[in-house]
């Protein structure tokens, strides 16, 4: 009895060997500029990560096709964190150890993000964080970066518009119950007390919620001139959608969640018309680079690009820019990073990073006619400006 | 603001019941835990709106996405449940999950990760009364409900199959022994069972206007519990663990708000009732 | 065994990942006490994981103790609230108690989200590494660390299989009606093998948070429980090398498959399906086709050393 298990943990150990070997990779003379991306391309939030990785592929592909950087080409890592943070750490060795990217760009959300970011700091590789929100993942060190707002900036930008662009005096909060939803609601609260617009209701739904419903009955009774929903694509578009079944005049504020155009256009339908969102891309912005990320975006995969695509398209770009300036040590990239000042960017003019933090102009967009519009823009310093 | 309260909690509740039917039908012949089922219930959603877009009626469609579905349930049937009837009760479990997993990455290969939107518009925008509204889809749910579920109860209490099921159901030998056909039995729990499931799958399609690889996730677990408060194979008690956590859930969402999610309210009740009943509300006392 | 720039092949990385795979092996290896061996379904194991990793978190991020401390205390509490599970599991039973356990992980987990005490949403983080005479662990020192963690689970399984516990176990997981009439007090056990599973669920729990510097509630859901009891059925419920070989096969699995990326989960959710239907038993389970194979190579290469040096001394 005792021989077999023996013998059946020589099998393991065996296959255990075996199996190393398998995941022993080569690595080839530097031809290329190697750059590792990770992102959730499988699992419940598969849609940001194609369009992460879409968008940043086709950044790739521009770059590459004018002749890539100094020339030398870019070679995008990518791999599938499957929305796991473990999954994102054990990328994080490879792409550091085996695949020996000199930056890495993360299209995942904070979790993942947030798991990573003190082991790509130790290892002393540059990472973007293209939409991650968590205010931790920067203050792992000087290597990390991120390229959209942070979450006090963008609801603390939500306060100002409605309080400043919308005229609120009475506004009601929706949030989501995820770090997202929480930071954003926190600071949009901060920002519109100090407007003194009067808060009326404060309440909370789960991530992958669709029956607002109950929520939405008692907000109607109380009237507010402002709902501020921080809804991803699916919850926000829904409670769009059932707030005007349900007969509700409050004008709805949402954020960069729910700027998917598919799936919020395609969801919430004509309840959409005159809803405002927060977020970082001007559709109506007459920059050239902006006009043809949209347009080469949707020729190359159909719909039109969203945040989460703007950003990634952006993370990488900076990225590229740093490598242009900076050379490809990951100390000169990191350096060339953090000095980067009024880079052109899709999501806008990136006045600079401070502290890892990008600083930049919040976009207002309103939805006219099944699209977003310019609605205004907020710039000043004392909102923008990242806590130092 | 009660009552509409009460129709949104009635509405929620019926299409748990749908779900929940088919999966109780499963357990009650084979004692298998068929979470696949979900993922038939958002291939309904699929198969509907793809039908829907290519012959644009909305009751071809819908018919299209229960044959489909059925035959779906049949197939894991024959193939995947048949064959492990004789093993320990983890191992279908276990493959059903897989088979679920697979499926919905299947999805999501073929049609896209994004939602994509289902919009069938019914021609008419609700009801209004007392105050309270009820719109189109959830006119449409309540009735299709009714009808389906009413359609299985008779089978099921009328008719001779359903005899012959209820046997099946609690005594397998027994049955046999009496002439039944155990194969057709479960054949038509499958066809039956899948069926309402894809009927369940395009109500909500259309009731949220989103079909997304994921949509089966959700209902999962949540109709485990339902099933399991009902008392396992207990029809009846499928539809009343239904409306009841239908209703849990809505009041009170509605009066204190999230102060857990949605599915967390289910279990909880789920625990506490079986901590005074283990066999669930219907289900039989085994020894 | 060098690459070919001159870097050695096992890297961090295989670290890494080596460590990720001792925690599963953990993992696995305790849901085998109490699913495998007492034969009561347990479908939130990850819930248990997931106590031990945010009380040792918050025992060593808001009270300052040492992790040397608040590894064994995360470990207990975890039992603790392992064997209020047990006693549920007195009075549910069977398919009641799998949805029930099902049940208890998204409470669990429902509760770190929602509960600031836990960190709500944003989890918690700066979890510090643990500290040995003065110096830091390393990836390496998480590696040793782990693989005692998993020897020592091995120990405590071979030891509850081959005692009296193990033995009364085995009778509960039988028949317990049968154990019940022949004077074994079904209820002890059971209540003993939940809080044994889950405390050393909870042990690992503890190490996977340091190691892992920042928890939130998402890692502790229920398809990681799917993930382990999928791990201890595919390798051979019950057994210890099955729980073994399982999670290396499932915990390796993302990493080889890695190259495929898009049909990962496709991969994934067909090879539970496959394997269930073809080796419901597990790969080296009891009577499986691996394990028959491996006596039928041993006994033929018995049978060619008789017969190839026609010397029978070495028979």
């Amino acid at each position: 009895m005792l021989r077999a298990s023996f013998k059946s943990l020589g099998v393991l150990l065996g296959v255990l060997i075996l199996v190393m070997g398998t995941l022993c990779v080569p690595s080839f003379a530097q031809e290329t500029i190697k750059i590792g991306f990770f992102a959730p391309i499988t699992g419940p939030v598969a849609a940001d990560g194609a369009s992460s990785k879409q968008s940043v592929e086709l950044a790739v592909k521009e770059i590459n096709d004018r002749g890539g950087i100094a020339g030398k080409k870019i070679e995008l890592i990518l791999y599938d964190d499957r929305f796991d943070p473990k999954e994102a750490v054990s990328i994080a060795q490879k792409l550091i150890g085996l695949d020996k990217v000199v930056a890495v760009v993360s299209g995942s959300y904070s979790g993942p993000t947030r798991a990573v970011a003190p082991i790509y700091q130790e290892a002393k590789i540059p990472m973007v964080a293209a939409y991650a929100v968590h205010p931790d993942i920067t203050k792992a060190g000087d290597y990390i970066f991120r390229q959209s707002f942070i979450g006090l900036v963008q609801g603390a930008a939500g306060g100002e518009a409605a309080a400043k662009l919308l005229g609120a005096k009475t506004v009601s909060i929706l949030t989501m119950d995820n770090d997202f939803g929480r930071t954003l609601a926190s600071s949009f609260r901060n920002q519109v007390e100090k407007r003194g617009v009067k808060i009326l209701s404060t309440d909370t739904f789960p991530m992958g919620e669709k029956e607002f419903s109950p929520l939405l009955t008692k907000i109607k009774g109380l009237n507010p001139d402002v709902i501020y929903n921080t809804g991803y694509p699916s919850e926000g578009s829904l409670i769009v959608k059932q707030a005007k079944a349900l007969g509700i005049k409050s004008k709805i504020l949402a954020t960069e969640g729910i700027d998917s155009t598919i799936q919020f256009f395609g969801i919430a339908g004509d309840a959409a018309e005159g809803v405002v969102i927060t977020t970082n891309l001007n559709r109506d912005d007459k920059r050239p680079v902006v006009q043809n990320f949209i347009k080469n975006y949707k020729t190359r995969y159909g719909p039109a690009p969203d945040m989460v695509g703007a950003s990634s398209y952006d993370a990488l770009r900076v990225l590229a820019n740093a490598i242009q300036i900076g050379g490809t040590k990951p100390d000169a990239i990191r350096e060339a990073l953090a000095k980067t000042k009024d880079f052109d960017g899709v999501t806008g003019i990136i006045k600079g990073y401070t502290k890892g933090e990008v600083l930049k102009p919040v976009q207002v967009q309103i939805v006219r006619g099944g699209e977003f519009h310019y609605f205004g823009e907020i710039t000043d310093p004392e909102i923008i400006t990242p806590p130092r | 603001m009660l009552l509409q309260q009460l129709i949104n909690a009635l509405v929620v509740g019926s299409v748990y019941a749908l779900i929940a039917m088919g999966l109780t039908m499963v357990y009650g012949v084979l004692r298998i835990l068929h979470i696949a089922h979900a993922a038939i219930y958002a291939l309904g959603a699929y198969a509907g709106l793809f039908s829907f877009l290519f012959f644009h009626n909305f009751l071809i469609a819908f018919l299209i996405a229960m044959v489909i579905c059925a035959l779906a349930g049949i197939l894991m049937q024959q193939f995947i449940y048949l064959p492990l009837l004789e093993s320990p009760r983890i191992v279908p479990l276990i493959a059903s999950i897989g088979l679920f997993t697979f499926m919905e990455d299947l999805y999501r290969l073929v049609a896209g990760p994004y939602i994509l939107p289902f919009p069938v518009n019914l021609g008419f925008s609700g009801i209004h009364f007392f105050g309270v509204t009820l719109t189109s889809h959830q006119l449409l749910i309540l009735v299709v409900t009714f009808i389906l579920l009413g359609f299985v109860w008779l089978i099921i209490a009328r008719t001779r199959i359903g005899l012959a099921w209820k046997a099946t159901a609690q005594d397998v030998e027994t049955a046999i022994s009496f002439g039944v056909n155990i194969n057709k039995i479960i054949a038509l729990n499958f066809t039956l069972g899948s069926a309402l499931a894809a009927a369940a799958g395009v109500l909500i399609g259309i009731y949220y206007n989103s079909v997304y690889p994921a949509m089966g996730s959700v209902p999962a677990y949540k109709m485990l519990a339902i099933v399991v408060l009902g008392g396992l194979g207990s029809v009846t008690g499928t539809v009343v663990a239904a409306l009841i956590i239908g209703f849990a859930e809505t009041l009170m969402v509605g009066y204190i708000g999230f102060i857990l999610p949605r599915d967390a309210i289910a279990f909880i009740a789920l625990i506490l009732i079986l901590m005074f009943r283990p066999e669930g509300l219907f289900g039989r006392v085994n020894r | 065994m060098a690459g070919s720039t001159g870097e050695p092949m096992i890297g961090t990385y295989h670290i890494v990942v080596g460590i990720l795979l001792g925690i599963y092996i953990v993992l696995a290896l305790s849901l085998n006490i109490i699913t495998g061996y007492t034969g009561q379904p347990s479908l939130g194991h990850a819930a248990f994981f997931g106590i031990g990793a945010y009380s040792s978190a918050i025992l060593s991020t808001r009270y300052h103790l040492s992790f040397w401390v608040a590894f064994p205390l995360s470990g207990f509490f975890t039992a603790i609230v392992g064997s209020m599970m047990g006693v549920l599991s007195l009075r549910v039973k069977e398919d009641f108690l799998a949805i029930t356990t099902i049940g208890i992980n998204f409470v669990v987990v429902a509760i770190f989200l929602y509960s600031d005490f836990f960190g709500g949403a944003f989890g918690i983080g700066g979890i510090p590494a643990p500290i040995f005479f003065g110096y830091k662990f390393t990836k390496p020192a998480y590696l040793v660390f782990v693989t005692g963690l998993v020897l020592l689970t091995i120990l405590i399984s071979s030891i509850l299989l081959r005692s009296w516990l193990g033995l009364a176990l085995e009778a509960i997981r039988e028949d317990e009606f049968a154990a019940e009439t022949m004077g074994i007090d079904t209820k002890k056990f059971k209540i003993v093998a939940f809080t044994i599973g889950t405390g050393l669920a909870g042990l690992a729990g503890s190490i996977y948070a340091h190691f892992m510097t920042f928890i939130s509630p998402g890692d502790f859901s229920f398809p990681l429980s799917i993930t382990i009891i999928s791990m201890i059925v595919i390798g051979g419920i019950g057994t210890i090398r099955g729980a073994i070989l399982g999670a290396i096969i499932l915990g390796l699995a993302p990493e080889i498959f890695r190259p495929i990326l898009e049909y990962r989960s496709l991969l994934y959710g067909g090879l539970l399906v496959l394997m269930m239907r073809f080796q419901p038993n597990g790969l080296l389970g009891h009577e499986s086709f691996l394990l028959r194979r491996i006596s039928l190579i041993r006994k033929q290469s018995v049978e060619w050393m008789k017969k190839g040096s026609g010397n029978d001394a070495y028979t």
